[in-house]
Parts: C-alpha cells; structure tokens; sequence
C-alpha cells in the first residue's frame, strides 16, 4: 500500500471542515503572516470556533488568546502552525498530546532551505507519524474552503474568493495568491483553494482523492512543480475522471531536458521528463496546460458549460473577420465547422438579413442587435449537427453590447450544448464580458483562446468515455529464457547486452527476430550464412565495442557463401585495426530484410512514471526531428495505435507517395509486446531496437537491431 | 563572571527584548515556542546579549540556541 494511499484513509475532512481551529504562534502585529492568517480565519466568517495560541499575548484580535494548545479546554480539530520553523516540532508534539489529527503548517525553513530544513522536516514528519496526524505544508500559503458550512480561510491570502466549483491545489504559495487574484478579476469562483508546499505529508493525490468526492468541486486544477510519485497520479487521476466525470488541468513547470542528457540510448536521450509526463497524462486523461491563462480557459469551459459530444462547432458572428479566424482556431484545434440541417438554414433565411451569411461561419452581420443573436443561436443550438456554439462580437456603432450578452447567456442557459463568447476587444465590450462571466458563460478576448478551450473540453470528454486498456497478454512468452539472459549478464558485472543477447531476451516475448547465429572462423561463418539463406548482414560481436558501424565491424548485404566468408575476414581486420584491445566474441550473422520502412522502439524506466515505450520513425526523423511518441507502459492495443498515428511522419507508414502501406498492425504487436517486456523485466534500464524493419501490409516487421542496457 | 550572574544578566535581557514576565523565563523555556519571539526579536536578542556582555557572537550559531539555559551555556563560551 502507498503511503498516499494511507493518507487517503485518514481524515482529510477535518483540514476543510474543522469545528475548531486553534492557530499555534500567532501574535498582535498587524500585517505578519501570524497576525493574518488568524484575522483571515476571523474576518471571513469561519462557522466554528477559533482559538490563537500565543507564547506572551492575552489576546489576539479581541480574543482571548492561550499560551498552549494544551490549555485550551475544548477540543480543537485543526491545528494551523504559524511558529518559526525551529519551533514547529514542539507546537507539533504538543498538538499530538492534544489529540488533534489535522494540521496545516504555514512556517517555511524546511526541506526548501536545506540540509538543516531536511532535518526539522524529518522530525516533523516523525512526530505527525507517532500521533496520527496528517498535515498540510509546510511551506505553504494555507487553506481555503469557500463551502457556506466551512467558510474557512486558513490563509495568508488578501481576499476569500467568492464560491464556485473549481478546485485549485498548488504547490507554489506565490502563485495561489496571483491566482486569487486573476480569477477575482474575471469573477470565477473556487471550491476549495489548497497551497500544499513541501508536501512533506498530504500531497496532491490525497487531496486530489479528496476532491473526487467533494460535492463542491467540478474540476481540479492542480499546479506541479515535481512529481514524485507519477504512477500514483495516473490512477487517481483516471479514477477521478472515470467515476466522477470531475475533469483535471495540471500545469505541470519546469520543463527541463538537463535529466535526459546522460542516457545512454536514443530512448533515453529522446525520452526527457517532459515528453514522459506529456504522454502520461494523456494516457491518464489529464489536460496538460502551459500557462495558468490557458488552465482558467478550459476550467471555466469544463465548469460552466456541459461537456461537448463533438467537434462540430457553429460559429455565430457580427463580422467575418473574426469568422475567418474563428474558422482558422477551430480547424487548427482538430475540431469541425458543423453543417446545418435544411431546418436551421431555412430558419436563418427566415430570420436573418439577405446580406448575412447563414452558412458557418453564420454572420448575422454588423448591426445585429439582440434579437438576432437569439434566432442564430437558438437555431444552431437546436440543430441535431452541432455540438457546440462559439458567439462571437465586435463592438461596432450600432451594437448593443448589453442586451446582447444578456440574450446570450440566456439562450445558452436554455440548451444542454455548449457555448462559449468571445466579445472582441477590452474598453468597449467590458460591460458584455462582465455580464458573461457573471452569469458564467465561458468568454475568451480571442477566438483561439475558444478553440482552444473548447478541445480540451473534447478530449477530456473522449478519455472519460474509454475503456481502461490493461496489457495485452501473449501466449508463449518465456520469462525464464529473457530473465536468464539478464541474470547472466547482471552476474559477469555486465550493464550492456550486445545484439545476440539482446536478440535473445527479444525473442522470449515474441518480438520478431531474424534468424541469426554467432560464428567464430570463417567456415563457421561460410556454412551458418547458407543455412540462414541469404543476403545476410555480419556484424562483429565484442562487449568491448557498442558502436559497430564506427569500427567497420558491420557488412551488409552478403549473398554468398564465399562473400561470408570474406565478409568475415574482412571485419575481423577492421576491428583489429581500430580497436586492437577489443575481446572478440565472433561475428554475429544475421538474415538480412531487403525492403521496409525502419523504425524505431525504445524502453526507458522513468523515475516517476516507470517503463515508457517509445516509438519513431527511424533515421532522420529521430535524429534530427525527433518525430517519436511516448506511452507508459502497460500499452494496449488502443494505445500502441495512437502511439503510430501520432507521429508526425504517420503517413509514411500508411503508404504515402503512391507507396504500399507498411504492415501498422504488426508494429501495433510490437508496441504491446514490448511493454509487457518492460513490465516484466525490471532489470533493463534501457532497450532500443533501432531499426525495426516494416514490411508491407501483412508481411510483418523485424528486429533488424537492438541493445539492452540493464 | 560566574555562571549565575550570566543567567541573571540574560534573563533580564530576555525580559526586556521580548517584553515577558520575567517570571515566566524559566532555564528550559524556548524563546520562541515559550516565550513567543519572532524572527526579528530573535535578531534583537543576539545583539542585546552581545552588547550586555561585550561580546562578538557567531550569528547563525547564536540563532541555533533556542533556551535560556542554552543562552547561557553559549555565552559562558565566549567569557572564558
């Protein structure tokens, strides 16, 4: 069991939902965090009882204050500790002895400054463990339950956001607190509002888990820094989205390639954190968003608006310009321009003026008042075709910006589809947009913006309708062979399993091998490459040499016994010549696959996530473009296609330029097989089977390459 | 200077900084956790024990002494 799992079974009930709240450390000095986090907790209203706990002060804003938590006579269900950081494991202890099981820590000067912050964030974690407590921080901004039954604000933030339904979790402390003010600013609301800092005890998947269940919240939001345990994230993120419907926006910083740097496989070196937790939590079904403007976009999408059922979008608008870029947005974003019924067109022919245009984008042109709007989106919002409304406004002499977002966002509110605004502008239109944001219809100052928003929502639709898929199993695959192979190697002190071995462990789990065989003279070599059938390919075989091709120690198409035969001779020169210390194992023949497209198929152990799969288009296209798609293992059957179609040079797969297409379905095999290996073989650190060797349609692909490194 | 007179001296000093009732300065009470100094009282600590006994403390060692019997341990150093 995960110790996030531990912590879910305790009582997180009582960090939102205290009856009683003592502050421990608090004083009288207006404007400290010790001050106003109890001010805060006072001035918005909190329905239970708080106490200020304070070494020398009577009172603390005309309350009467105690010197201990342990003199307070009653009991207190939250513990928020505002103590120098040097101090907190006495306020601690003395919680533990009081019998409080909740605490958020608010001190900083913890694992964040150090080694001597390591040390006190270690004993605080001890003595949480000896009492039982959970707690959030430290290191932290606080808590924020806008709930009328709570109202607490645990906080050192200026202002309580007003009620809503999105949930907010971040690690960074700062950032909450621009938050709360940029979503002030466009009258979103929150449910719950969490910084959780150091995460020394309660992490975001606790509170995450929390939140599947929080009548309150809509959609979680969460900001990351690192994750720490990213499996753990995935299943909680999937169980959320799976049994509630509750979507999740991670904007996930610091996206840095410095940890992929010293791979020592192209799957390593192309496999960064970054792209690993791109994949992830696509798989998971999370939203990944690059900048908090781009998170408030679609959470205000997801938590006001139904979800989308499609990409067919209509586009109501007073001018074609932005039509045009709406249009340009919505194609760019994958979704579709909705084609109306005959209904819906003869309604607008009805409705509309002669000079509008009443195919999408609609334009009901520039002195469109209110009336107009209503008819163009009540009808494209009753239209079986579309599913989902995009209404967009420029403020022109004669439009009325007022009645216009009022019919708006009644309309909208009258149908179960989707509809998002985009009145254009600032000065002008600023009294339509806070009309919208006040009665909740999503607004974006840029129709991309829109677009954008509204594809999250779609995707987010589409992974909450799939099926999880688990690793496929295959028959006859042979553990032992593939794990004798690594022990062996493992147990000669050896972290590199050249291709024979390689070939191998590949084999065991029914990764298409050629037929190969490792031939020590020339004869050896003569007799194995006619019995394997030719052309054959020869490449030298030492522990000593990694890069073949670098030593001449590879001849390719071979199509004689006696061409082996030299073919043999020849590469044993070559390799004595540029690498005369190198321990010859033998030359390792090969049958040689004449025609197919190359790609390639990695393993990497990630840290955080464990095995990810990678799969590209061999050559250049991973050299130079880096044209590779990530999953983490298990891989389905669903999954492994994704993971083909996604790449950018898909097309030469499926049989581009009047080409055959390339037999997809076997690489799909591949892809599964692989990940089972991965997953069942957690000694190899790092796999490239580079090239795989595609044939056409039904011809299958073949293992023409492949190292390990364990 | 004998050990007393530096207890003396530093409990008279702490009273004063932290504005405490001396009676609640106990040798094994913390200055921050007992008798409620911040960050900023602590600094003014240091210096008020620096000027009261003439001394030039190490800083961030002196910020590690968190009682008033480790006060006086930590300045008996200096004076002998």
């Amino acid at each position: 069991m995960s110790e996030s799992t531990v912590f879910a079974q305790k009582d997180l009930e009582h960090v939102f939902y205290p009856k009683s709240v003592a502050v421990l450390g608090t004083n009288r000095v207006v404007g400290t965090v010790p001050y106003d986090i109890f001010a805060n907790i006072l001035k918005d209203s909190f329905q239970g009882i708080v106490y200020p706990v304070s070494p020398k002060e009577r009172s603390v804003a005309g309350v009467r204050a105690y010197k201990y938590i342990l003199d307070i006579p009653d009991p207190v269900d939250l513990a928020i500790l505002v103590f120098p950081s040097t101090v907190c494991n006495l306020a601690l202890e003395q919680c533990g002895q009081k019998g409080v099981k909740s605490a958020i820590i608010i001190s900083a000067g913890f694992r964040e400054i150090g080694p001597a912050g390591i040390k006190r964030e270690e004993e605080i974690k001890a003595i949480a463990q000896k009492y039982n407590i959970s707690f959030i921080g430290p290191n932290c901004l606080g808590v924020i339950n806008t709930d009328p039954l709570s109202r607490l604000n645990a906080s050192f933030a200026r202002k309580m956001p007003q009620e809503g339904s999105i949930a907010f979790l971040s690690q960074s402390g700062a950032l909450c607190t621009a938050v709360l003010d940029y979503a002030q600013a466009k009258h979103i609301g929150f449910s719950k509002f969490v910084s959780f800092g150091n995460k020394a005890n309660i992490n975001e998947i606790d509170l995450m888990r929390y939140l599947k269940n929080d009548p309150k919240t809509k959609v979680i939001l969460v900001y990351l820094e690192e994750i720490t345990d990213g499996a753990g994230l995935m299943n909680v993120a999937r169980e959320i989205i799976r049994e509630t419907g509750k979507p999740i926006l991670i904007l996930k910083s610091g996206r840095t390639r410095e940890g992929a740097a010293a791979a020592a496989s192209h799957t390593g070196s192309l496999a960064g954190s970054d792209e690993v937790c791109d994949a992830a939590f696509r798989q998971a079904g999370i939203i990944r968003c690059t900048t908090i403007e781009e998170m408030f976009n679609a959470a205000i999408a997801l938590a006001y608006q139904p979800v989308p059922q499609g990409k067919r979008v209509a586009i109501i608008t007073n001018a074609g310009g932005p039509g045009v870029l709406a249009t340009d947005a919505a194609i760019a974003q994958r979704l579709e321009l909705a084609k109306f019924s005959e209904q819906t067109t003869e309604v607008f022919k009805k409705s509309l003026p002669a000079t509008a245009n009443i195919k999408n984008p609609v334009d009901v042109i520039g002195d469109a008042r209110a009336d107009r709007y209503k008819v163009a989106l009540g009808s494209a919002l009753t239209d079986p075709g579309v599913d989902g409304v995009f209404v967009i406004l420029t403020p022109q002499s004669m439009t009325d910006i007022e009645n216009i977002a009022q019919e708006v966002c009644t309309t909208i509110g009258k149908y179960d589809k989707p509809g998002y605004a985009s009145f254009m502008g600032e000065k002008d239109v600023a009294v339509g947009i806070n009309i919208l944001q006040q009665r909740s219809i999503p607004h974006y100052i840029l129709p991309e913006s829109m677009c954008k928003a509204y594809a999250s929502a779609l995707f987010f639709k589409e992974h909450r309708d799939q099926v999880d898929e688990p690793q496929a199993e295959f028959v006859g695959v042979n553990k032992p062979a593939a794990a004798d192979v690594i022990r062996s190697a493992m147990g000669a002190g050896r972290s590199y399993l050249p291709e024979e071995e390689s070939n191998v462990v590949l084999k065991a789990f029914g990764l298409p091998t050629l037929p190969s065989a490792l031939a020590r003279s020339k004869d050896e070599a003569m007799k194995m490459a006619g019995d394997i059938g030719f052309p054959v390919v020869l490449k030298i075989v030492s522990d000593d040499i990694i890069h073949k091709f670098d030593v001449k120690g590879v001849v390719l198409d071979v199509r004689s016994a006696e061409a082996a035969g030299e073919a043999y001779e020849s590469i044993l020169r070559n390799v004595a010549a540029a690498k005369p210390d190198a321990k010859i194992k033998g030359v390792f023949i090969q049958k040689m696959v004449m025609r197919g497209e190359e790609v390639i198929l990695g393993v990497k152990r990630d840290p955080s996530f464990g095995a990810v799969i990678m799969f590209g288009l061999g050559g250049l296209f991973v050299e130079v473009f880096k044209d590779v798609s990530f999953r983490v293992a298990p891989v389905g059957p669903r999954a492994a296609g994704e993971m083909i179609r996604e790449i950018r040079a898909y097309s030469m797969l499926a049989g581009a330029r009047g080409k055959k297409p390339r037999d997809i379905k076997a690489v799909e095999e591949c892809i599964q097989r692989l990940s089972l290996l991965a997953l069942e073989l957690p000694e190899i650190k790092e796999l490239d089977i580079n090239p795989l060797i595609v044939s056409d349609e039904g011809a299958g692909c073949y293992v023409a390459d492949a190292r390990i490194m364990l | 200077m004998d050990k007393a007179e530096i207890k003396s001296r530093v409990e008279k000093v702490t009273a004063q900084v932290l504005k405490v009732d001396p009676k609640e300065i106990t040798p094994t009470a913390n200055f921050a956790f007992d008798l409620g100094a911040d960050s900023m009282q602590s600094i003014e600590l240091i210096a008020a024990f620096e000027e009261e006994f003439n001394i030039s403390m190490d800083e961030q060692k002196a910020r590690e002494v968190q009682t008033v019997e480790g006060a006086v341990e930590f300045i008996a150093g200096y004076l002998k």
